[in-house]
């Protein structure tokens, strides 16, 4: 039967270790993990606040892995279909997929009818399939399989810990958030010896994520329940240990439920999923799963529903994540087995051994990978043989996405499938300012200044060992006026866990670990580092040996760079009405010139553009790319879209030497409008100062209506949550629009001025959407939102202010 | 028999020791207490009307019905040892109304397992595999010569007699082949055996060639070969003992346990008298070493507060705790202890508390803490949940009481009502 997670059969021995020994990850160490240099004391204590223990933030190319069980084993080769296999044909006899029915993918595969998404995705290069997935020696047992798959070694009778969790043991760092399933329970895969993950229900945060002052004093004592380990024995501790995660966890995770959420199981595990990834609590694992693939009988409607779920629920998933993780995240399917290549006369099919499984994700490479097991001469019983060992699938995803540590985490080496064709979030470190403001920042082409597997060092970073580098003066960094650098730092070939440092040469060395050094693999980190003597910084490894190299991202300076002008948006391009000199949709690959300085409010001396690019009626999932004309395209689209759904996002373009703008679509149709909100002027006042979301207005509590057809709110933006009264230009505003009853756009304009004929965002009938938006204030501090039809609820968040 | 014994005795086979068992047993032996424990009704009830009453079509209705009759029955019935041990053969011969889609099935199961739970195991096992519950859930219905389908015989092995890795599977091809023809009756929805869907050829099963029907393959587990019939028995006390003790006992208890399940031909009553007789049941260990299920924190509570399932509407709450009546997540059924304590389970326990809070408000809103002082209105608490609070607890518990009365030092509504749900998530509520 249906094995969903952890507690099942042999997987449920799994969970015996620290059924044995609570305190093995008890309260005692369990507070050493999230002391981060304060006390356990300090935190035991009856009044003891939490809060300095939770995951930094993930880097900026750290990858994130989302597992997607299908739990009770599912019939893989009617998943990706063999459609010119007559052997497959026999065998599976009245329940196959006709070579007319399956979508191709090839000349001799195809997939489920029902995964039309997956297809999309597999056109863009975003899908490997890879086939004959098994390990040697399977039983067909549920239980003992789905332990396997779990515990990521083969042949262990009763494993106490899964691969995920071993990898968080590896990890340099001790963070409570690292790794979440969403779900009841605590699958075996997210336990480690030291460390393991934490389970979110998926009907919410539910309690201990109030916010009244009452419940706070409550949650506060109730935290404390969980003492000093005492003499009332280990699961007392372990209870009260549990009641205090609850809290935590709930505090932390409850934004992720504000909003409403699609109905069906997976998608709403997968929106769940998508938003904490959104959120940015330092999660690098999450996991998800749905059962029903145990189809003994009647399989073709079951499996048709099942892939559909999953299908919605990809999409689900890619339209919930924000842009910004867009190339940082990878989904991969498990299941505990496949199923016999006969079926059985109840049109079902029965307990097997290999399967295909799918990796998705941008920065996957797309494509066929393994081998599809010969079905020739199979009889009835017989099952297929494998060609790629589960753990082959476990060491690609763990070296080549995750940071390293395959062969420790799976005990031994596996080939690797190379399946990635990009690291995580390619793209994003130049785009990722600091939060802290030392200047004004300048982005330059990233440029690689230091690189100890090249002459002149040639040698790895040894234990204590230093390198010293210059970082002014090169990469387009000036030699002077520079305040800070930002450096996207990169530690590889580790041979022990270890950390770099970074920090200015001539200054006393800061105990700050900056980027953590697994054993083998590469891992990278953001660091904002002040040039010291001679415009030089130096890099330490602790521990070891490990290769590092040092990309300069960009840097603050002291003198002034063109800074923000925000300006009353206007429309610069519309394909459907021709506005910008091009009239019609642009097809797949077309791209568009648009004159941008001198247009409207754009100052002929503009160094960099704010647009709002929206994409409407996309015949295909796709993207749009918004860059400086007379530059070479970058590999980060400006906004991503489903096929269908008009989308709006928010980019920064630098303005070529000819004026102009190129906009490019990749797939399918679609009709393109660009909004300029504002532009980067040397001699404009806008600096930019964020603030922790203010919200503004939340038509979703009962006491606020939402917004009607044609209705224009009023809400003031300034005066308050760190929004200054006075000398405020323009606020950057996260807007979020939920279950229009039609389809309509919203419009944010400064009060008391005429309604631009702009958008902001756009949003489906019952859909939901968000994007950031500039606006400039208008009089009183106020700014009017408006919706154009139907009625909709409105959230919206101020997250920065510019100075005027 | 010392009352801090007789207490964890009540505990653990009546749900909680209430305060009329405590004083009816307080000058009985510890054999005459387990004794008195065990002497449940012979003929105990009748199946409630609701099972022909499905109001939506859908078998909604008569869940909710059954979840209530039966929780409230594990609270208020005689002798809740018979509810317990009913429940631990739920957990074990699974079914699940989900799949079975029955009202009429699954209570007939249940049924079963109240009349028969202290009886015969070997008969016991005869009896559940032709149940047309067990025959929907383990597909047994589709299980024909032509076509033989696995799952019963899979599972009867694996998870209801031997443990994984006592059978070949070769033993599970043959024993599917024996149990086809085994199926149901669609027009009167009860088992039939199909003469003509049955498998009549030479089957090798644990290394014996015959002509196997299914019910010779559990009088081959469970009594004409020896060896399995000893692994079976210590895979039942294990499980047994995980249920009513806690975890890992050691192979020589174990041992020593299953010998009386061996020696006494499948008895229950023994084997289970056997196993609340023994010192190891009443060492410190074992006192701390288990966890409250879901059902027996609801049931807990149900008694404590008064309130009963038409009340409290456990069936809402249920899944959010983890364990659904009639309805275990998979065929290996709930296990225990750290399957219940992570913060998301914890999470379906707190809101399940919190909505109680709310319905004993009802009747006084502020009865906690008026007019007491925090000592006072600790011990309210105290009294009213049956446990004592250990003084980390009791420490947590008056600090909230001099936060809220700092702020609010005229004694609100607030305070009682918080009291009152941070009491039924103290650890001491949750241990067994």
């Amino acid at each position: 039967m249906l094995d969903p997670d952890i507690s099942t059969a042999d997987a449920l021995r799994l969970l015996t270790v620290p059924d044995h020994d609570p305190m093995r990850m008890g309260r005692r160490k369990f507070l050493q993990l999230v002391g981060m240099g304060v006390g356990a004391g300090a935190l035991a204590g009856p009044l003891g606040s939490m809060g300095q223990g939770w995951a930094a933030p993930v880097g900026p190319t750290d990858g994130i892995v989302v597992l997607v069980g299908l739990f009770g084993g599912v019939d893989g080769l009617n998943v990706v279909v063999p459609y010119t296999n007559a052997d497959y044909y026999a065998q599976h006899g009245d329940i196959a997929i006709a070579p007319s029915q399956a979508l191709h993918l090839n000349g001799s595969v195809g997939l489920h009818p029902r995964l039309a998404y997956l297809k999309s995705l597999y056109d863009q290069g975003d899908v490997a399939v890879v086939q004959g997935v098994g390990y040697p020696n399977p039983d067909l047992s549920h239980f003992s399989s789905m332990a396997t798959w779990m515990h990521g070694k083969v042949g262990v009778d009763s494993p106490a810990n899964g691969w995920i969790g071993r990898w968080m043991d590896g990890l340099a760092s001790d963070d409570l958030l690292r790794a979440v399933s969403v779900g009841q329970g605590l699958p075996l895969h997210l336990v480690g010896d030291a460390r393991r993950g934490i389970a979110v229900p998926e009907w919410g945060a539910g309690f201990g994520g109030g916010t009244d002052q009452h419940d706070r004093w409550m949650h506060t004592a109730m935290r404390a329940f969980a003492g000093a380990p005492g003499s009332n024995g280990a699961w007392h501790d372990r209870v009260a240990g549990t009641v205090r995660d609850l809290i935590d966890v709930s505090q932390k995770v409850s934004p992720a439920f504000d909003r409403p959420l699609p109905d069906g199981s997976l998608q709403k595990k997968l929106t769940i999923a998508a938003r904490l990834i959104n959120a940015n609590l330092g999660l690098r694992v999450l996991d998800v799963g749905f059962d029903g693939f145990d189809t003994h009988a009647n399989q073709p409607t079951a499996l048709a529903d099942l892939m559909a779920d999953l299908d919605n629920g990809v999409k689900a998933f890619f339209t919930t994540l924000d842009d910004s993780f867009r190339s940082r995240v990878t989904i991969m399917t498990y299941s505990e087995f496949g199923r016999t290549s006969w079926s059985n006369d109840s049109s079902g099919t029965d307990h097997g051994t290999v399967n295909n499984h799918f990796v998705i994700g941008r920065g996957v490479k797309g494509g066929m990978y393994g081998q599809q097991p010969s079905l020739v001469g199979l009889d009835r019983w017989d099952r297929m043989g494998f060609h790629v060992d589960f753990r082959s699938l476990y060491a690609t995803v763990l070296d080549g996405w995750m940071g390293g540590g395959a062969s420790t985490v799976l005990g031994g080496s596996f080939p690797k499938l190379g399946f990635f064709d990009q690291a995580p979030g390619v793209g994003v470190a130049t785009g990722s300012v600091p939060a802290r403001a030392a200047g004004d920042w300048v982005a330059v082409t990233p440029t690689r200044i230091y690189d100890t597997r090249i002459a002149p060092r040639l040698l790895p970073l040894g234990p204590g060992a230093t390198g010293e580098f210059r970082v002014t003066g090169v990469g387009g960094v000036p030699a002077t006026g520079v305040t800070a650098v930002a450096l996207n730092v990169t530690a590889s070939s580790g041979t022990e866990v270890s950390s770099l440092t970074v920090w200015p040469a001539g200054a006393v060395r800061p105990d700050i670990a900056d980027v953590a050094v697994p054993r083998g693999g590469s891992v990278a980190s953001l660091v904002t580092v002040s040039p010291g003597r001679g415009g030089r910084v130096r890099v330490m490894n602790d521990l070891g040996a490990a290769q590092c190299t040092i990309d300069v991202v960009g840097y603050f300076r002291s003198t002034a760079a063109p800074r923000l002008a925000p300006v009353t948006s206007f429309r610069l391009l519309d394909t459907r009405t021709g506005k910008g000199g091009h009239l019609g949709v642009l097809g797949a690959g077309a791209s568009a010139r648009v004159k941008v300085r001198g247009v409207g409010t754009v100052p002929a001396t503009a160094d960099s553009v704010v647009v709002s690019v929206t994409a409407s009626a996309p015949t295909a999932y796709g993207s749009v790319t918004v860059w400086p004309s007379g530059r070479t395209r970058p590999t980060v689209p400006s906004v991503a879209f489903a096929a269908g759904a008009a989308t709006t996002n928010l980019a920064v373009v630098k303005v070529g030497s000819d004026g102009c703008l190129m906009v490019r679509n990749a797939t399918g149709a679609v009709h393109v409008n660009i909004d300029v909100l504002g532009h980067f002027t040397t001699g404009a006042r806008g600096r930019f100062t964020p603030v922790p979301a203010w919200r503004v207005l939340d038509t979703t509590t009962d006491a606020v209506a939402p917004l009607g057809p044609g209705e224009a709110r009023v809400v003031t933006v300034t005066a308050g949550h760190g929004v200054p009264a006075t000398g405020v230009s323009a606020v950057l505003v996260h807007l979020a629009a939920h279950t229009p009853t039609l389809d309509t756009s919203l419009v944010a304009y400064p009060y008391a001025t005429t309604r631009p004929g702009v958008t902001n965002l756009s949003v489906r009938k019952g859909g939901h959407a968000s994007t950031l938006a500039l606006v400039k204030v208008g009089a009183g501090g106020r700014v009017t939102l408006r919706n154009a039809l139907g009625t909709v609820d409105v959230v919206a968040d101020v997250v920065g202010w510019f100075t005027s | 028999m010392d009352p801090v014994e007789l207490a964890h005795l009540l505990r653990r086979t009546e749900y909680v020791a209430k305060a009329d068992r405590m004083t009816a047993l307080s000058g009985a032996t510890r054999a005459e207490a387990v004794a008195d424990v065990l002497a449940v009704p012979a003929d105990p009830v009748v199946l409630p009307a609701f099972i022909d009453h499905d109001i939506d079509g859908q078998g909604y209705d008569q869940w909710v019905f059954a979840v209530q009759w039966w929780l409230d029955r594990m609270t208020d019935t005689v002798r809740p040892m018979q509810e317990r041990m009913t429940f631990f053969w739920h957990g074990h011969f699974c079914s699940s109304w989900d799949k079975v889609n029955s009202a009429r099935a699954m209570l007939a199961q249940n049924q079963m397992f109240r009349s028969q739970g202290l009886g015969n195991f070997r008969t016991l096992t005869h009896a559940m595999a032709l149940q047309p519950a067990m025959l929907y859930y383990l597909d047994n219905v589709q299980n024909v010569a032509s076509s033989p389908n696995q799952n019963f015989a899979r599972e009867l092995m694996e998870l209801f007699t031997l443990g994984v890795g006592n059978y070949t599977e070769a033993d599970v091809t043959a024993a599917a082949r024996a149990w086809t023809g085994h199926t149901i009756d669609e027009a009167t929805e009860d088992y039939v055996f199909v003469g003509a869907d049955h498998d009549t050829g030479v089957k090798t099963f644990m290394g014996v060639a015959r002509n196997w029907n299914g019910p010779g393959i559990i009088d081959h587990l469970l009594l004409e070969n020896a060896t399995t019939k000893l692994v079976a028995c210590k895979f039942l006390t294990r499980k047994l003992w995980e249920h009513f003790g806690g975890q890992n006992p050691a192979s020589s208890l174990v041992d020593e346990l299953a010998q009386v399940l061996f020696d006494r031909d499948m008895e229950i009553l023994p084997w289970v008298t056997a196993m609340l007789v023994h010192d190891e049941f009443y060492s410190a260990a074992t006192r701390r070493g288990l966890v409250r299920s879901p059902v027996e924190f609801v049931v807990a509570l149900q008694h404590h507060t008064g309130m009963r399932g038409a009340d409290l509407n456990p069936q809402w709450y249920v899944e959010g705790m983890g364990q659904v009546p009639f309805a275990p997540p998979n065929v290996a059924g709930w296990k225990t202890n750290a399957y219940w304590t992570n913060s998301s389970l914890f999470g379906g326990r707190a809101e399940f508390a919190r909505d109680v809070t709310w319905r004993l408000r009802r009747n006084d809103g502020n009865a906690i803490a008026k007019n007491h002082t925090p000592a006072e209105a600790v011990a309210a608490l105290e009294t009213l949940f049956g446990v004592a609070f250990t003084s980390t607890t009791r420490t947590a518990l008056l600090d909230y009481i001099a936060v809220q009365r700092a702020n609010e030092p005229w004694i609100g509504w607030w305070e009682s009502t918080n009291l009152l749900t941070m009491a039924m998530m103290t650890p001491e509520m949750h241990l067994a």
